[in-house]
C-alpha cells in the first residue's frame, strides 16, 4: 500500500521534525491522570514535616521534641543530632559550598530547615511540628549584601580557620568571612583605559531582584529503603535525576546501583527543582531509620521561601561609545546576593554561571566582569529561573545599558543596537569575554522585527503622545520597548562543564522492537516540555518510523541512560542531539540488512523517508518497518541480531538561540496601571522541530517574563521575614494580565548540532524581561528617566511618575 | 509598624495612671489575654491568645515597664514568643494630661514582628495592631467610666 503514497505523504505520515504534532503527554495531563510525586502511595508510607525556624539568624540554645513525640502517631523527630553521626548534618551544595541538612547550632534564614518529624500522616506531623520547642537566640540580621561585607557579624562561622583566619574558599581566596568568591573575566586594565579615553561613557546601577521560579508543583520525595535487598528507591520532583543518584550515593555511602531514582510527571521546574533540599536527605535518613517509605511535599510558602530563589544581583555597568554610537567598552560589577548558603547552580568552573555573555549581540571589542559573591541572611540557591545559568542577568544587564548609552548619546535605541551587532559574516564569533557565538544573523531578525510593528509609525505615535500628555490632553504615556538577546544555552562540553565534577552530557538510548515500533531512552527528564512529543518527532525523521510508533522514556535511573538532565535549555542542544545521533547509529545498522536484503553493495542503498532505496531504481526498496523484522528474525551473515543503539553526546560547543522583541505598553501616570497593547517576539532557535511547542514555550517563557518585571519578587524586611511568602503577596500572572502575543522566527540553524537545533525553553524569558522593562522605562525617557529597577508594579510605576514631577 | 492615638479617659490622671498598673483591670482589657502576673511593681507576665488572618497562637510574653515620669507619662517594653507561629517586640511611650475631670491618654507604640505571623499576616498587621488597640482602650475607657479606681 506505501507504494501508492508519493514522497511527501510518507513524510507526512512519519509525523517527523518541522511538523505540528500534538502532545502525546497532553492526553492524561488535561484529564487529571497525570502521575505527580504526591500521586504516589506506598504501603506503610509515613510522612516527614519540617520544624522550620521564624528568625533569619539566630542560634539554637536547645530543641525540645517530648511533647511532639508524645503525640499519638509521631514516629520520630530528627536533629542535626541525630544526623550527626552520619555525618549527614551537612550536605555539599552544587556550587562546592556545604549546607546544613538540619540547623547546626544556628540558623542563617528564615524557614531553615531545624527538625524533622515523621508521623503517621501529613495532619499530625503538621500537628507535631508546632509541638516542637525550639529556644533561639536572636543575632543581628544581615539582608543586604553591601551591608555584609561591612558587617562585624559573621555569618558562617563554619568557614573561619584557625585564630579566625580566613582559608580559600571553593572559587579561590575570599576578602571578608561573608565573602564568597571573587571571579574575574576578561581585560581590566585595557577595558578601563577604554573607558577613560572613551568619547561618551553611560553609567547605570541596574538591580535584578530576587525572585523564585515557583513552579505549580513544589518540591518533594518519597524514600523507600528495602532493608531485605539493601536497595534505596526515591521517587522525587528532579530535573536531574541521575545526578541526584550519584550524589546521593556519594552522601549516603550506599552503592550507586542499589539506589534507583525516579522522576514521575513533574509539575514545572523552572530552575527550582535542579538543587538538592534537605527535605531529600531528611526522608532518605527517615526511610533507613523507621523500614518503610518516608514521604515529604513542601507546601506553597516552603516552596517560596527556602527552595532555590533566582537572580538577586547588583550590577554596576559602565559602557563606552564613540560619538557615532559605536560601543568600545564594556565593564561590569555584580554583587551577588547567595543567602545563607552558597547553592548555585552553576557548572563547577563558573561560579557566576555565564554571566560572561553579558556583551549580548553586539561587536564590543574590550570588556571586564566581575562578580562578588556574598553571604547574607536569605534563603540559599541562586538556580537560572528559565534561564541557562545567570543568563536573564546578563541579557537584562546589557539590554538596560544600551538603552542607557542611546539616552546618553541622544540616539534612537534601535539604530543603536543595529550598528553594533555582531554581523553575519563575523560568526563563528569570539566574544571579549571568552565564549565562541557559534552562529548568527541579527540584523535580517532586527529589520524584520522592527518592520513587523511599523517601529518608525510607533515612535512617531510615541512623540505625539508625549506633546498630548504636555498639552494636558492625555494621562497615558506610551512605552515601546526593544530587546534584542543572545542566549547561550546547552550546556555544555565536558572540557570545560561539569556539575560536581559529572560532565555535562547527555544520552539516548534506542531498541526497536520487531514489528517496527519502538522505544527510546533519554537522560533528561520532561518537566512539561513535551519531550515524548518532539524526541519522537526527531526519532522519526532520522529512523523512519512514525513518531506514533515511538514511546520516550525518561527519568528512571534503573532504565534510562545517565545523563545530567533538563535545564539551561539543554535537552534539545545535547540530549536531541544525544538522539539524532543514536538515530543515526540504527540507520547505519539498517543499511547494512537493507542492502542484504536486497541483494546489493551496503553503498548501493540510501535512505529515503521511511525505506532504504536501491540508488538510480526506487521500486527496489524494503521499509524500515521490514528491515525491524529482518534484523530480528532473519538470519544474516556478519550482522548480530537486533536492532539497538546508544549515543552519549558531549557538545563541541553551547548554541547560541537569540531573538527580537518589541513590547508596546500603554502607563496610566495617575495609577501606575500597565496596559501591554502589543507584543512581538521573533525567535531564532535553529532548526524548529515542533512549531506548536515552540509557540507554546515562547507564550510561557514570555508570561513569566511579564511576572518577574511586572511584580514578581521574593521580598525581605530588615529582620529578615520573608514578606511575599503566598501567593496573596507573590505575583503569579493569570490570563487577566497576560496580553495577546505575536510570535515569528528567523531559522540559523547551529553549524555544530547533528540537526541544527538551538534550543528555546529559555529564550522568552531571557528576552521577555528586558523588553518588558525597557517599555517602561521608555515610557518616562522623554521626562527625563534613565532607569528605574523592576519590578514594575503599579505602585513603584506610580512613585517614577511621582518623583519625576508629572503628578501636577 | 507604628501606632500612635489618643482617647479621653472619663477618669483623673492618677486614677488612670493606677488602672494601667493594675494587672486585674489590664486583663479584662487586653484583647484575648488569658494570664496576666505581675512579677514585680516593672515586671509583668503575659498569656494572650491572638488572631491574625489565618494565624492564631497563643503568645507568651514579658513586659517590662518604666515608671519614672509618673503619673504623667510612663513607658512600656516587652517581647513576646508565639512559638511557631511567631515572635514580637516593641514598646509604647504613654503620656497622660488633665482635661478638667477628665483625662487625655496619648500613646505611641513601636512594634517588630517576625516568623509566620510576619509573613501571612503582613497585609493584616497594621490594621489588626489598630483594632486590638482600639479595643483595648475602649474597655479600658468602659471600665474606668463604670468603676473608676479610687
Amino acid at each position: 500500500m506505501n507504494k501508492e503514497l508519493t514522497r511527501e505523504e510518507r513524510t507526512d505520515a512519519l509525523g517527523g521534525m518541522g511538523c505540528k504534532r500534538k502532545r502525546v503527554e497532553d492526553a492524561r495531563f488535561t484529564q487529571g491522570k497525570g502521575n505527580y510525586v504526591d500521586d504516589i502511595k506506598l504501603p506503610g508510607m509515613l510522612q516527614g514535616d519540617f520544624v522550620r525556624s521564624p528568625y533569619a539568624h539566630a542560634r539554637i540554645k536547645s530543641i525540645d521534641s517530648s511533647a511532639a513525640m508524645a503525640l499519638d502517631g509521631v514516629i520520630a523527630v530528627l536533629t542535626a543530632e541525630d544526623l550527626a553521626p552520619l555525618g549527614l548534618h551537612w550536605m555539599p551544595t552544587l556550587a562546592g559550598d556545604k549546607q546544613m541538612v538540619l540547623a547546626d547550632g544556628k540558623v542563617l534564614f528564615q524557614g531553615q530547615e531545624v527538625a524533622f518529624v515523621v508521623a503517621k500522616d501529613r495532619y499530625i506531623a503538621a500537628d507535631a511540628v508546632e509541638l516542637v520547642e525550639v529556644d533561639y537566640e536572636e543575632l543581628p540580621v544581615l539582608t543586604d549584601p553591601f551591608a555584609a561585607m561591612e558587617s562585624d557579624v559573621v555569618l558562617r562561622e563554619d568557614l573561619l580557620g584557625e585564630g579566625g583566619s580566613l582559608p580559600d574558599g571553593a572559587h579561590g581566596p575570599r576578602k571578608h568571612p561573608n565573602h564568597i568568591f571573587t571571579w574575574e573575566v576578561g581585560e581590566k586594565d585595557a577595558t578601563e583605559q577604554v573607558l577613560d579615553e572613551a568619547d561618551v561613557v553611560a553609567e547605570e546601577t541596574v538591580y535584578y531582584h530576587r525572585t523564585h521560579p515557583c513552579p505549580l508543583e513544589t518540591c518533594g520525595c518519597v524514600a523507600s529503603m528495602d532493608k531485605v535487598n539493601g536497595k534505596l528507591t526515591l521517587h522525587g520532583t528532579f530535573q536531574a535525576p541521575h545526578a541526584i543518584r550519584t550524589v546521593v550515593s556519594l552522601i549516603s555511602g550506599i552503592e550507586e546501583h542499589n539506589i534507583r531514582v525516579i522522576s514521575p510527571d513533574i509539575g514545572g521546574g523552572f530552575g527550582n527543582k535542579v538543587g538538592a533540599y534537605p527535605g531529600y536527605v531528611c526522608s532518605v535518613v527517615a526511610s533507613i531509620v523507621t523500614g518503610v517509605p518516608v514521604k515529604w511535599v513542601e507546601d506553597r510558602m516552603e516552596n517560596l521561601m527556602t527552595t532555590a530563589f533566582a537572580r538577586d544581583y547588583h550590577m554596576t555597568g559602565k559602557i563606552s561609545a564613540t560619538k557615532e554610537g559605536k560601543i568600545t567598552g564594556l565593564h561590569c560589577h555584580v554583587t551577588a546576593d547567595h543567602g545563607g548558603f552558597d547553592a548555585c547552580a552553576d557548572p563547577t568552573k563558573f561560579p557566576a554561571g555565564f554571566m560572561n555573555i553579558c556583551t549580548g549581540s553586539y561587536d564590543i571589542p574590550t570588556a571586564y566582569l566581575a562578580v562578588d559573591g556574598v553571604y547574607t541572611n536569605k534563603a540559599p540557591g541562586g538556580v537560572s529561573y528559565r534561564c541557562s545559568f545567570r543568563v536573564t542577568e546578563a541579557a537584562y544587564f546589557i539590554e538596560r545599558m544600551v538603552e542607557v548609552l542611546a539616552i546618553e548619546l541622544n540616539m534612537d535605541a534601535a539604530e543603536l543596537r543595529r550598528i553594533n551587532f555582531i554581523k553575519k559574516e563575523q560568526f563563528p564569533y569570539q566574544s571579549a569575554l571568552g565564549w565562541e557565538y557559534d552562529s548568527g544573523d541579527y540584523h535580517t531578525a532586527w529589520d524584520k522585527a522592527l518592520k513587523a510593528v511599523d517601529y518608525d509609525g510607533l515612535r512617531a505615535e510615541q512623540a505625539q503622545r508625549v506633546e498630548d500628555f504636555k498639552a494636558g490632553k492625555t494621562r497615558k504615556l506610551m512605552g515601546v520597548g526593544l530587546t534584542h538577546f543572545t542566549e547561550i544555552v546547552g550546556a555544555g562540553p565536558v572540557k570545560n562543564c561539569d556539575i560536581l565534577g559529572l560532565g555535562m552530557f547527555d544520552s539516548c538510548e534506542i531498541r526497536i522492537h520487531p514489528t517496527g515500533s519502538a522505544i527510546a531512552r533519554l537522560g533528561t527528564i520532561s518537566q512539561g516540555q513535551g519531550h515524548a512529543t518532539t524526541f519522537a518527532q526527531i526519532l522519526a525523521t532520522e529512523i523512519g518510523l512514525p513518531a506514533d510508533s515511538i514511546t520516550i522514556e525518561e527519568g528512571d535511573t534503573d532504565t534510562a541512560p545517565y545523563g545530567l538532565g533538563t535545564y539551561g535549555s539543554r535537552s534539545t542542544p545535547v540530549a536531541g542531539a544525544a538522539t539524532a545521533m543514536a538515530g543515526r547509529k540504527i540507520r547505519a545498522k539498517a543499511q547494512m540488512i537493507a542492502a542484504y536484503l536486497l541483494e546489493v553493495h551496503d553503498d548501493d542503498v540510501e535512505f529515503d523517508v521511511d525505506r532504504f532505496v536501491v540508488k538510480g531504481a526506487p521500486e527496489k526498496f524494503k521499509t524500515m518497518k521490514e528491515i525491524a523484522f529482518a534484523a530480528y528474525n532473519q538470519a544474516i551473515p556478519g550482522i548480530e541480531p537486533g536492532l539497538e543503539a546508544v549515543s552519549y553526546y558531549d557538545p563541541p560547543n553551547m548554541t547560541y538561540p537569540f531573538g527580537a522583541y518589541v513590547c508596546v505598553m500603554d502607563i496610566d501616570v495617575d495609577t501606575g496601571v500597565t496596559d501591554i497593547r502589543r507584543f512581538y517576539a521573533l525567535d531564532d532557535c535553529g532548526t524548529r522541530i515542533n512549531p506548536m511547542i515552540i509557540e507554546g514555550q515562547v507564550h510561557g517563557g514570555l508570561t513569566e517574563a511579564l511576572a518577574v518585571a511586572l511584580g514578581q519578587e521574593i521580598a525581605y524586611d530588615d529582620m529578615g521575614n520573608v514578606k511575599t511568602g503566598t501567593l496573596m503577596d507573590f505575583f503569579l500572572p493569570t490570563a487577566w494580565e497576560v496580553p495577546n502575543y505575536e510570535t515569528d522566527h528567523t531559522v540559523t540553524p547551529s553549524p555544530h548540532h547533528p540537526i541544527g537545533a538551538k534550543g528555546v525553553g529559555e529564550s522568552p524569558h531571557v528576552g521577555g524581561v528586558p523588553c518588558f522593562s525597557n517599555a517602561v522605562n521608555d515610557a518616562f525617557r522623554a521626562f527625563g528617566l534613565r532607569h528605574t529597577n523592576m519590578p514594575h508594579d503599579h505602585w513603584r510605576i506610580w512613585k517614577t511618575a511621582n518623583d519625576l514631577g508629572l503628578h501636577g | 509598624m507604628e501606632l500612635a492615638d489618643e482617647i479621653t479617659i472619663n477618669a483623673p490622671k492618677e486614677a488612670v495612671y493606677a488602672a494601667l498598673n493594675d494587672p486585674e483591670i489590664l486583663k479584662q482589657c487586653i484583647p484575648g489575654c488569658e494570664e496576666l502576673i505581675k512579677k514585680s511593681d516593672t515586671e509583668l507576665e503575659a498569656k494572650v491568645v491572638l488572631k491574625v488572618g489565618p494565624v492564631k497562637a497563643k503568645f507568651t510574653g514579658d513586659v517590662v515597664l518604666n515608671t519614672e515620669g509618673a503619673p504623667d507619662a510612663f513607658s512600656l517594653t516587652g517581647q513576646g514568643n508565639g512559638g511557631a507561629a511567631g515572635h514580637a517586640k516593641g514598646g509604647a511611650d504613654v503620656v497622660l494630661v488633665t482635661d478638667g475631670d477628665q483625662t487625655i491618654l496619648r500613646y505611641e507604640a513601636k512594634a517588630q514582628i517576625g516568623g509566620k505571623l510576619a509573613q501571612l499576616g503582613s497585609r493584616l498587621i497594621q490594621s489588626t495592631a489598630k483594632k486590638l488597640a482600639a479595643k483595648f482602650f475602649k474597655s479600658f475607657a468602659d471600665v474606668m467610666a463604670e468603676d473608676p479606681v479610687a
